[in-house]
């Protein structure tokens, strides 16, 4: 009975074809925007480390002024820390895995003395940012605890850099200059690239990640620049790097592991505690306001989906509205053209149920094949953002399979409602209104 | 007065051309009666409709009350037939969407009449035909027969000089078909000259005139058996 | 008019189909009067002139390393080198550019003590030269001389004792005085460090252009002793893109000991930084568009569709003496009462959906006058869709009337 219905709503497509046309094309470009939209909030608010996003927390303390809340509108903690705070707490290694980070760059001057020096960025971190984001290694390891407290001057490529300086070898080992100084290459990450980049938002949530890693406290050892954003709420008391260092400035990222919600408590109750400790020293003068969020509470605190991004899909979910509008109000029509047909089957016996069938057949094949179009339209759509927007916003606009089968289950159940008053008004058709005339 | 004169219409498709009507000539005076019969497709309701101004003619001459209606614009002819023309159709043809009380308001809408006018004309067109209770009923909710009062009282709102009607009790039983003959009848004796096209001989009987239209002409003109005084002196 | 009330009784009882419309059309308004909106507020807020020579002027960073690295004679020979380059009408050391999205802010107050709050400033720290190459005006008090210039050390957080403000800056700090008064008056940075205002320059833009102190920027008289420092070159007209491969070039080898990056143009750093603002405008254009098109088109098929299943009332209606003038009007007057309840109603959603977006992403709020232009714009929009079918509905010919079925 399908394949008939199926023929039926073939035939009946293509005897209207211009309104068939039409509804499919509203369809499909109803799909298309909401498809393009939702691709890229999707991917803006996607988990972008799955496996233990609730795990990883970002931590905040209260260091700011006395007489303003670092943000007046929300009290929350300042988003980054001081240095004093983020070497005090990797100090004191509360949490099973820790990482204070900072963003930094240098030159990098290549082995080979006919390539030219080039400035690459650095993330500075501690051994656990790997291990704590799962950084995937194509050569080499993290380095190690000594290194860290050390403060060997090692580093970690990504594979872009690595390809770049050592054509690709396997160049654990070997040594770099960078920032004027020799390093020892300890590992070299495969491709990788969360989205957002989670674990420094406030320096760009769909920047690439920083294209060489060393240990945090080379910061101090080698005095080197402060990338990203740096605030702070007075200035450093005295000339140079160590009273930047030992200023209210913040300019640095802290994320701990916690597996369990004891952990958190437990690591919170630390937080709070270290505070009170800073008090007793003459910092931290605001009341007490620390904070641990795991990475999705950060991103949504973070607003990493842009406005715009959000605006454009409320707009698009109306403009798909409209379509259906659109649809309902030309199936409708299409649907009443033929009451004499529905009469005519109704007499010689068919039940409303088969005729209901009959047309929600048609009005599926109609979204089917909107859907498609719509998907094609999503593409061209994301192209269309990706030529807008820049190159940042490539990991953001590519449809995956999840994206496709939405993309056509939403053609499809949106299509259905949109048939679904039409083909009820179509089936109600009492057979002997047929046989009054008019 | 309506004056036809080698009337010629032809119907031109992609495969044929249909001689609807050949030469036809024809006369009805004021106040009569002309029941108009014959084979089906032998150019009746073409005759009809150019008479009613609904199609135009390729030859020969049409007097509307004297008036040479063949070079008139659509304008003008939309006018004679709003002022001075009414129909009846074989299926009705209300609009299903209006109740009684605005169906029959149609054509006063077109000839700018102002709303008490209207409503008078619409009341005792209504009254008239007996349907004066029904006013705000919707088409659907009548009985066939009820609806070609409906749509004769629409015809005669307008206080139209003549009359067309198109096989009026087409679709209606013999009962009804009687008792719209009878209003028809009424109507005429009132002064309004009417032109049936109908089937059924027993109608044609009632009407003052007959003719007989066959191959898009009027080959037969014959007087009914029992000629009433009046017509004979026409 | 002629028959409102008969069209609309007409109406209500095909309601679905009419109502379909009316919500289409109203939302179709409320999309399309606040993209409109949105539109002409971000052109406007790209519209807004940096105060710079944009045309003709553009940047370049220079970045030290090795241990032989003097930042301060770097500056100085590059300097001379680039003002001596025929075309050049001026360059400076500069810490941020205008409109370009990275810079440095501080709080300038008129009391001193940490009490109080700041205002926020974009800092430019600049020479004598400053005022040449930004292509700004002192329009009250002076230019600073080369004397006021002092070197600032990385790290210093001290400040010179001049400062030239722009007029919106003077005016958010001296709201009670006018703006030129405020030359010699002496405003506070870092809460107690004291900077007496030398001048006061016409316009000149912070470096984000989404900040709602864009206006304000103060010029500090000084040169960096940064090891990562940049250079602003301002061109005779037409010279721009001649002049940067040379200047790159020049600096490049000049000097060994550093690396010369990102040269780009201001015209560049505008397209970036209002990228964002002007991919909205395109597709916000392309949403309206191509959503005014469906909605038309919905019309048009709606109204072809009621042509057609009328086509026998039509014809009656003709023999009943419509002419086919009336004929044309009927479903002109029908799309018009369709789209009054749809205007109307998109008027309430636009308004609503407005409220929401200044309440959610703070927008401003429209001004009035969007919605009654919007509603004529829809009216017009229907009654285009709309002429078409009603032309086909008045060319039926009367003798449909007499043809059975
Ligand atoms: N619109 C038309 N196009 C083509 N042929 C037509 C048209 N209207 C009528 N005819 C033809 O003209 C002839 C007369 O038709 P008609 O006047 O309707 O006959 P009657 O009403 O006597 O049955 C028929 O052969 C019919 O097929
Ligand atoms: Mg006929």
């Amino acid at each position: 009975m399908f394949s008939y219905y199926l023929r039926l709503a073939f035939k009946s497509l293509r005897r209207n074809p211009i309104l068939s046309a039409l509804m499919v094309a509203a369809i499909a470009l109803g799909i298309g925007s909401s498809m393009t939209t939702i691709t890229v909030n999707y991917l803006m608010s996607a988990d972008p480390i799955p496996e233990k996003s609730d795990q990883l927390y970002y931590v905040q303390v209260d260091s700011w002024d006395p007489n303003n809340p670092y943000d007046d509108e929300s009290n929350d903690p300042p988003n980054q820390l001081t240095w004093t705070d983020a070497t005090n707490l990797m100090r004191a290694k509360q949490a099973p895995a820790q990482t204070a980070m900072a963003k930094s760059g240098g030159i990098i001057e290549p082995v080979n003395q006919d390539d030219k020096p080039f400035e690459a960025s650095i993330r500075l971190a501690f051994n656990d940012f790997f291990s704590m984001f799962n950084v995937p290694f194509l050569y080499g390891n993290a380095w190690s605890d000594v290194a860290d407290d050390e403060r060997q001057q090692v580093i970690v490529l990504t594979r872009a850099i690595n390809d770049k300086v050592f054509g690709g070898e396997n160049s654990v080992g070997r040594s770099m200059v960078m920032a004027g100084k020799t390093f020892r290459v300890v590992g070299v990450m495969d491709n990788w690239q969360p989205t957002p980049k989670f674990y420094d938002v406030n320096n760009g949530a769909f920047d690439e990640v920083e294209e060489v890693y060393m240990p945090f406290y080379l910061k101090e050892e080698l005095e080197l620049p402060n990338w990203g954003n740096t605030n702070c709420w007075k200035s450093p008391e005295g000339e140079g790097f160590k009273a930047f260092l030992q200023s209210e400035c913040i300019n640095f990222q802290m994320w701990v592991e916690l597996p369990t919600q004891a952990d958190k408590a437990d690591y919170l109750a630390f937080l709070d505690n270290y505070a009170q400790e800073q008090k007793a020293l003459g910092r931290f003068p605001r009341p007490l306001n620390n904070r641990l969020s795991n990475v999705m509470e950060w991103m949504e605190n973070q607003q990493v989906v842009a406005d715009d991004a959000r605006m454009m899909m409320w707009l698009s979910f109306m403009f798909l509205a409209v379509c259906l509008l659109n649809t309902i109000g030309l199936l409708l029509a299409k649907f009443t053209g033929k009451s004499a047909e529905i009469g005519l089957r109704r007499a010689v016996g068919a039940s409303k149920g088969d005729l209901f069938a009959q047309h929600l057949v048609e009005t599926g094949l109609i979204g089917v094949l909107g859907g498609l179009f719509g998907l094609g339209l999503a593409l061209l759509g994301l192209e269309g953002i990706k030529s807008l927007y820049g190159n940042f916003v490539d990991n953001l606009a590519s449809l995956d399979i999840t994206l496709v089968i939405v993309g056509l289950l939403l053609a499809l159940v949106s299509s259905i409602a949109a048939g679904l008053y039409p083909t009820w008004r179509a089936c109600n058709i009492a057979p002997s209104s047929q046989l009054k005339s008019q | 007065m309506l004056v036809m004169n080698d009337i010629k219409k032809v119907f031109r498709t992609d495969l044929v051309e249909t001689h609807a009507l050949r030469d036809f000539n024809l006369q009805v005076d004021e106040g009569d009666f002309v029941a108009v019969t014959g084979p089906s497709g032998s150019g009746k309701t073409t005759f009809l409709n150019i008479a009613g101004l609904l199609e135009t003619f390729e030859g020969g001459q049409y007097l509307l009350d004297g008036q040479d209606v063949s070079q008139l614009n659509d304008k003008a002819r939309s006018q004679l037939r709003n002022e001075k023309i009414g129909f009846i159709f074989q299926s009705f043809n209300l609009i299903p969407d209006l109740d009684l009380f605005d169906n029959v308001d149609v054509p006063l809408r077109y000839r700018g009449f102002n709303a008490a006018e209207r409503k008078r004309r619409i009341e005792s067109a209504l009254e008239m035909v007996g349907l004066a209770n029904r006013m705000k009923h919707l088409p659907a909710q009548l009985s066939g027969g009820q609806q070609q009062r409906v749509a004769i009282a629409r015809a005669l709102a307008g206080e139209p000089r003549f009359l067309l009607a198109d096989e009026p009790t087409g679709n209606l039983d013999t009962k009804m078909a009687h008792s719209v003959m009878e209003l028809l009848k009424e109507i005429n004796q009132a002064g309004t000259t009417i032109v049936m096209v109908t089937h059924d001989p027993s109608l044609a009987r009632d009407a003052k005139r007959n003719i007989y239209v066959r191959d898009g002409k009027v080959s037969e003109l014959h007087s009914v058996g029992q000629e009433l005084p009046d017509a004979a002196n026409a | 008019m002629l028959e409102i009330g008969p069209i609309f009784r007409a109406l209500m009882r095909n309601k679905v189909g009419a109502v379909l419309i009316a919500i289409q059309i109203a939302i179709t308004m409320t999309i399309i009067v606040n993209s409109v909106f949105m539109i002409v507020e971000r052109n406007e807020k790209m519209q807004r002139q940096s105060g710079l020579d944009e045309a003709n002027t553009f940047h370049i960073s220079s970045v030290g390393f090795g241990e032989g690295f003097n930042p301060r004679s770097t500056v100085e020979a590059d300097l001379a080198q680039l003002r001596a380059l025929p075309g050049v009408v001026d360059a400076i050391q500069i810490n941020a550019l205008p409109i370009s999205g990275g810079g440095w802010s501080m709080g300038l107050q008129t009391e001193p003590g940490a009490e109080h709050d700041g205002t926020g400033v974009a800092v430019y720290m600049v020479d004598e030269h400053g005022i040449n190459a930004l292509d700004v005006e002192v329009i009250a008090g002076e230019n600073f001389a080369p004397s006021d210039i002092r070197w600032r050390a990385s790290r210093s957080p001290t400040w010179p004792n001049k400062v030239i403000l722009t007029k919106a800056m003077v005016e958010k700090l001296f709201p009670d005085s006018p703006w030129a008064d405020a030359v010699g008056k002496t405003v506070y940075i870092n809460d107690n460090d004291p900077m007496i205002i030398s001048g006061i320059i016409d316009k000149l833009q912070a470096p984000w252009v989404g900040w709602d102190n864009v206006e304000n920027a103060m010029l500090s008289p000084e040169r960096m002793e940064f090891t990562a420092t940049r250079y602003l070159i301002r061109t005779q007209p037409g010279q721009r893109d001649r002049l940067m491969p040379e200047v790159e070039e020049m600096l490049a080898s000049s000097n060994k000991q550093r690396v010369i990056r990102g040269m780009r143009t201001v015209e560049e750093d505008r397209e970036r930084s209002y990228r964002g603002d002007s991919a909205m405008i395109k597709i916000l254009t392309t949403v309206m568009v191509i959503l005014t098109i469906v909605t038309a088109l919905g019309i048009v098929g709606l109204a072809s569709f009621s042509v057609n299943r009328r086509r026998k009332q039509i014809g009656t209606r003709r023999a009943l003496g419509a002419s086919q003038g009336a004929i044309l009007r009927y479903f002109m007057l029908e799309n018009f009462l369709i789209s009054s309840v749809g205007v109307v109603l998109g008027a309430g959603l636009t308004i609503g959906l407005n409220i929401l977006l200044v309440n959610t992403f703070e927008m401003n709020p429209m001004n009035w006058y969007y919605i009654p232009i919007g509603m004529l714009v829809l009216w017009l929009v229907g009654q285009v869709a709309v002429y078409g079918p009603a032309r086909r509905a008045a060319g039926i010919a009367p003798a449909t009337a007499t043809r059975t079925v």
